[in-house]
């Protein structure tokens, strides 16, 4: 019975020195400059010896890479210190021109510079929601830079375009959003009701599934005529924009940001400049739970997204938006083109570009990488004294020695 | 302000731009009968001089006297048509050697683009009923003008999409359609119908 209770001991000891480093343990300290040069030199020294990191950043990939494999190989690997908690990602935006989104995260006043493979894409400064650039071509690996602390992403491929289908009345609105999407390079499908039972129709008339079609923009109500295709559109990841009154129609019901408002009209005068929306929107008056409001107006809310399925919608409530292109200041027409493609591209369907290979020798998140690998900060003050420590085979053997002599013990007492 | 079609005609300083006075109101009609388009009962005359031109995406132009834009005007229709408006010319000549017609053209080019023939399979003459090509006005088939039926009408496209900018017309529509709309029932067949075609166009396309 004592040779069993010094065993379990000694377990219960063995397990309780590997989760709390021993103040007697050998430590080998390094800084987060001098820890590539003494990865060779701490993968021959023996397991029992600390290794210890004093990290100001982040190490690289591979670095991390080493010591987790040693952490796994028996060593014990822990590391101090405040590096900077930065992560990036970016994603392909549904625009034809193939735009890249970068998002990056770091401590709110973080300078980060951004670069790709082939030079400097731009510098900002994250504010408390982080902070996001738009690059219109982005070359192999997009890398931040933050005091120091360099971080990385893959460049996303180009995303594939499907069609936008727009749908409404003959009207001007209908004309000039057409015009945009296609200046802007959208392959456009138009379907323009005239009269009755006569539609004008521009492109081939395709289904309406995520195979062809990105996003349909419904310039009104005569969306209807989609039916209950266009719920199963969206549920399956397509995009739906629905402009002035198109949530008026009923087959837009489930999928509406919420009831429509009277259309505001704000008094213009002759002489003003016309913008977006001054001269009035329909309003979203009840917003469905999910929604999120995008452009609050005096008048109400007058754009607002949500998700739907698998798919995004957005209200638009302007329906003469195109009195901003053909009367507004200068510049107006590109104003107006690269709005109408944003509002497309931020719901529009984008079919996924497949896994991409990250060949890049810093992580996304490099601190949650670290942490992913080794686990959380574990400092160890400094001027410990080193002792040597116990081979862990002679605890081993003397284990068995006590759970021989027990059961010898045992045996020779006639007990089983 | 209203989204109702609005048809608009243009005053230059430099013509008799009302010249077919009667147009407007039996182009209208014509939209009406025909299309569900909300189309404004009364058409504006809007000068090219004006910024306000820019409120009416397809302008009606016309006349029998020579065209010189001045420089606010020429400023104003290079914008309209840069930002997707629509300009139709008709002349009201019917004269390919009338001075309108030299005059016109030559401010187009100056201002906008030189013009070119308009291929008669253009989605314009199917974009409600149905055309082989521009139809035929009685002035021309009796020989007025220039004694010519013209096959084409003249046009600046646009680089996307082949779209017109300006389409410029010889055949005299302006005396074709410039009747009361009442008097459309003494007509075997409406020849407004092609301005619904041209409204149409303007509006889809």
């Amino acid at each position: 019975m004592l040779c069993r209770l010094a065993a379990f001991a000694l377990l219960g000891w063995l397990l309780g020195g590997s989760l709390i480093p021993s103040a007697g343990v050998r430590i080998e300290r390094a800084s987060t400059d001098a820890i590539a040069s003494r990865l060779p030199a701490w993968t021959r020294v023996p397991a029992g010896v600390l290794l210890q990191l004093d990290l100001a950043t982040t190490p690289d990939l591979w670095v991390a890479d080493w010591l987790a494999a040693l952490a796994h190989s028996g060593h014990a690997v822990t590391w101090s210190g405040s590096p900077p908690a930065v992560a990036m990602s970016s994603e392909a935006i549904a625009d034809p021109r193939g735009s890249v989104r970068i998002d990056v995260a770091a401590p709110p006043g973080t300078a980060v510079v951004i670069h790709d493979s082939a030079s400097v894409v731009d510098s900002v400064r994250v504010s408390q929601l982080g902070a996001t650039v738009v690059t219109p071509l982005a070359m192999g690996t997009l890398a931040g830079n933050a005091g120091g602390q360099r971080f990385s992403a893959p460049s996303p491929d180009s995303a594939r375009l499907r069609a936008i289908v727009v749908i409404g009345n003959a009207s001007w609105e209908g004309k000039f959003v057409v015009a945009a999407l296609e200046e802007r390079g959208w392959p456009v499908i138009a379907r323009f009701h005239v009269a009755p039972n006569v539609d004008v129709a521009q492109g081939a008339d395709v289904p309406l599934d995520t195979g062809r079609v990105a996003a349909v923009v419904a310039i009104d109500t005569t969306v209807q005529s989609l039916g209950a295709a266009l719920e199963r559109f969206v549920r399956s990841g397509g995009g739906l924009v629905l402009a002035g009154a198109a949530s008026l129609a009923p087959a837009t019901a489930r999928l509406a940001l919420g009831s429509l408002g009277a259309r505001t009209r704000p008094s213009v005068l002759p002489t003003d400049t016309i913008g977006l929306g001054a001269t009035g929107f329909y309003p979203v008056g009840a917003l469905a739970a999910d929604g999120v409001v995008l452009d609050r107006r005096a008048g109400g809310i007058a754009v607002a997204a949500r998700r739907v399925g698998a798919g995004r919608v957005m209200h638009v409530g302007y329906d003469d938006s195109w009195r901003w292109r053909m009367t507004g200041g200068a510049g107006s027409e590109i104003a107006y083109r690269d709005w109408w493609s944003r509002v497309v591209a931020a719901v529009a369907y984008l079919p996924g570009a497949g896994p991409t290979v990250a060949n890049a020798s810093t992580a996304s998140a490099p601190l949650a990488g670290l942490i992913d690998r080794l686990g959380p900060a574990r400092p160890i003050a400094a001027g410990k004294t080193p002792r040597r420590p116990v081979d862990r085979r002679l605890l081993l053997a003397l284990m068995m020695i006590f759970l021989l002599s027990e059961w010898g013990s045992r045996r020779m007492r006639g007990l089983r | 302000m209203t989204s109702e079609f609005v048809f608009a005609t243009a005053q230059y300083d430099s013509g008799d731009w009302d010249s077919a006075p009667l147009l407007p109101a039996n182009i209208i009609d014509t939209i009406a009968r025909y299309t569900e388009i909300p189309v404004a009962p009364t058409g504006v005359v809007v000068a090219l001089s004006d910024d306000r031109m820019l409120r009416y995406p397809l302008l009606y132009l016309t006349g029998h006297l020579p065209v010189r834009f001045s420089d606010a005007e020429r400023r104003n229709v290079k914008r309209f048509v840069e930002r997707g408006g629509m300009l139709f010319v008709d002349d009201h000549n019917h004269d390919i050697d009338g001075v309108f017609h030299k005059t016109a053209t030559e401010e187009i080019a100056r201002t906008i683009a030189p013009l070119s023939e308009l291929p008669n399979e253009h989605p314009l003459f199917s974009a409600f009923f149905k055309f082989d090509g521009p139809p035929a006005t009685s002035h021309e088939l009796n020989g007025w003008g220039d004694n010519l039926v013209h096959k084409h009408l003249l046009a600046v496209r646009r680089a996307a999409g082949n779209r017109i900018a300006v389409l410029f017309s010889n055949k005299d529509y302006s005396s074709e359609w410039n009747y009361h709309p009442e008097s459309k029932r003494f007509l075997t067949v409406d020849n407004t119908r092609f301005a619904v075609n041209l409204v149409v166009y303007a509006l889809t396309a």
